[in-house]
């Protein structure tokens, strides 16, 4: 059984929920509330939250801010409103893994949930340790370290970082990293990647810049530092 | 409160009209005297100037005899042209003598000329005057008629002159229109700058110190700035009020969708898939009426960027290829150049997906994407092979729930396509129109402006 916890203030909804997941031998645990979900997050062993935007209490970025603030990097899946493009960039700036517009088709959430969770399962199995570019990855203990500094990141950025490392030097397709990382393809106007690619930039030394932009194609991690 | 409070005390002074008035005709009287002066002042009489040497060489040593000086009257020939002009004597009957045609006219410059020190000369109309020559407390001036050198020397003093004093005139003019210009249409200009900050979504335009002013235009200003505040405000509660309504209306969908997916697999009968379908259906439709009226309020968040749209095109047609390989192979797209624009390259995909959609599905026939520059504006164009539409319907193709042929009801979507991507067109700066091709089936027509 996986343990994933729904931060969602709709109860018939979060009901539901729990009896799809069920099915799919995941357990869901619900809070209905953004401080109590914040205090469930940072204390309980989850695999996964799902998380609401709209919450009494404190909203969604909000909880997703603090808990990054406290270098908890469990894999973060948003539930936005449809249509609202600030909100699902703002969500993956401040460390999300992904993002579901609302209403969902739930055969949708259920394979972005699943796509997460073997990833996170992922990270433990392929024990091999990967030195390239000044980075020092390793997946059984689930660390990372940039010139001997370890850093503190999210299931999806460590699933990029592996990827751009496994092929160093050489140009990542972002489709390749897309389905490496996301478990999808990219659609059209997905600036999710471009996203976490940032993010992950922002917490490595500013110079040299080690991930490099081929423009409107992809992404390459340099090996010349 | 707040407003009164601001709002600068205006006198009668302060008002444009007033002002305006003032100034032009202030301007008018200006322009008016200024060419009055220029036609006196040039015909002003010329400045005497010292003698000419070969003058007072061939005149001098006739003027040194006494008793000749004596006998000099006034319009007596002395040499060659040179005449005599004015006498005065020291003692005598006759102190002053004038020669009667050159005293009649000019007796203020003949008796100027006697009292000063030194010999000068200066022209008088068609004649050149000379003196005073002086001979024991008496006086002559002398006159003759100006050579023809003279003549053209003078007419040319004088053109230059007056040459002179109208380009003064000329350009002191210029400047004032200029600094008279500035102070008008700067103002002016502020404000349909304004203008454009507002239409462009801002809640406090740049008025510099425009409603500080005490006349019609710091009015103007400051009920700009009050409508910008207002429009502002309206469009805050729209948005809250459709964030509401599209939450309001998500949350039960979602449900819906989620308590299907939990019924039964066992209750998976025709009445179920019916179910799925007017659940996806409905969907589709409350997105694209929040869409719709996000639009049509303006409140979308425009992101321009250099879009490719021989690019988006090609991703475009590989997508609707993906999905269904028979409509794919009906796409046909321009093979020369596509350009590069600065706009909202996902409203643009939008509009583009919404006509190729639109024609795929209510026609048969290939539907030919294409790309040419026009004048100022890009236009591109999507064409079918169908029927047409009746010239009297082609107007209400972009309205809501509109449908050509409502006997299709299922096959095409729900009547918002066409209008959503006009409503995309106009907030692109751009427009879209449908127009029937002769050779047959129906042409719509995007034009964007060049940036």
């Amino acid at each position: 059984m996986h343990s994933v916890l729904l931060i969602d203030d709709d109860h018939e909804m979060s009901a539901m929920l729990t009896e799809l997941f069920k099915r799919e031998s995941v357990e869901l645990s619900v809070v209905d509330d953004g401080v109590k979900g914040l205090d469930a997050a940072l204390n309980g062993d989850y695999e996964l939250i799902l998380l609401d935007v709209m919450l009494p209490g404190i909203d969604g970025m909000q909880l997703l801010q603090r808990l990054r603030q406290q270098h908890r990097d469990t894999a973060v899946l948003m539930l936005t409103a449809r249509g609202d493009d600030d909100d699902r960039v703002m969500g993956l700036e401040l460390g999300a893994d992904d993002y579901l517009p609302k209403p969902f088709n739930p055969r949708e959430l259920i394979a972005r949930v699943r796509a997460l969770l073997r990833r996170t399962a992922n990270t433990t199995m392929q024990a091999e340790k990967l030195v390239a570019g000044g980075f020092e990855l390793d997946p059984a203990k689930a660390e990372v370290s940039c010139d001997g500094q370890s850093l503190v990141i999210t299931p999806t950025e460590f699933d990029i970082l592996r990827c751009l490392m496994q092929q160093a030097g050489q140009m990542v397709s972002k489709d390749q990293l897309s389905v490496a990382a996301l478990g999808r393809k990219m659609g059209p106007f997905d600036r999710s990647l471009d996203v976490h690619i940032s993010n992950i930039r922002k917490k490595l030394p500013s110079k040299p810049e080690r991930i490099q932009t081929v423009r409107g194609r992809g992404y390459r991690l340099t090996t010349q530092v | 409160m707040n407003e009164a409070r601001k709002r600068p005390k205006s006198r009668w002074y302060h008002s444009l009209t007033w002002r305006l008035l003032l100034l032009f005709w202030a301007l008018l009287f200006f322009t008016a005297s200024s060419g009055y002066f220029l036609a006196v002042w040039n015909r002003a009489a010329p400045e005497p100037k010292p003698v000419a040497e070969p003058i007072r060489r061939t005149l001098q040593p006739l003027l040194e005899d006494p008793a000749t000086f004596l006998s000099l009257q006034p319009g007596r020939l002395l040499a060659g042209d040179y005449r005599v002009a004015a006498r005065v004597l020291e003692s005598g009957q006759q102190k002053l003598m004038l020669d009667d045609f050159l005293g009649e006219r000019y007796s203020q410059t003949l008796l100027r000329f006697l009292n000063y020190d030194k010999t000068m000369q200066m022209p008088l109309d068609d004649r050149l005057l000379i003196g005073p020559f002086e001979l024991g407390g008496n006086k002559v001036l002398i006159t003759r008629p100006l050579q023809a050198q003279e003549w053209q020397d003078q007419a040319k003093a004088e053109r230059e002159l007056t040459r002179a004093r109208a380009w003064t005139i000329l350009s002191g003019s210029l400047v004032i229109a200029i600094l008279l210009g500035i102070w008008l249409i700067r103002p002016i200009r502020r404000l349909s700058a304004a203008t454009r900050e507002i239409a462009e979504g801002s809640a406090e335009p740049h008025l510099a110190k425009l409603p500080q002013r005490r006349d019609e235009i710091g009015e103007l200003a400051r009920s700009l700035a009050q409508t910008a505040k207002d429009l502002a405000t309206s469009r805050d509660a729209q948005r809250r009020l459709l964030s509401d309504v599209s939450h309001e209306l998500r949350s039960p969908m979602a449900r819906m969708q989620v308590a299907l997916d939990l019924t039964d697999a066992a209750a998976d009968d025709r009445h179920m898939q019916q179910l799925r379908r007017d659940t996806e259906r409905l969907n589709s439709i409350i997105e694209r009426i929040l869409s719709l009226s996000k639009l049509e309020n303006g409140l979308v968040n425009l992101n321009r960027e250099d879009v490719h749209v021989g690019e988006l095109v090609t991703q475009l047609v590989d997508d609707i290829h993906y999905a269904n390989a028979e409509l794919g192979q009906r796409l046909q797209q321009h093979d020369g150049d596509w350009p590069i624009l600065q706009t909202d390259p996902e409203l643009l995909r939008m509009i583009l997906e919404n006509l190729v959609r639109n024609a795929l599905h209510y026609t048969e026939g290939p539907v030919e994407l294409d790309y040419r520059s026009v004048g100022n504006q890009h236009r591109i164009a999507i064409r079918d092979h169908g029927q047409g539409v009746a010239p009297e319907l082609l107007e209400k193709l972009f309205e809501p729930f509109y449908r050509g042929d409502p006997s299709r009801t299922h096959k095409s979507g729900v009547g918002l396509g066409l209008a959503l991507s006009q409503r995309a067109a106009t907030v692109l700066g751009g427009e879209l129109s449908a127009f029937n091709r002769d050779e047959g089936g129906l042409e719509v027509v995007l034009l964007l402006p060049h940036y």
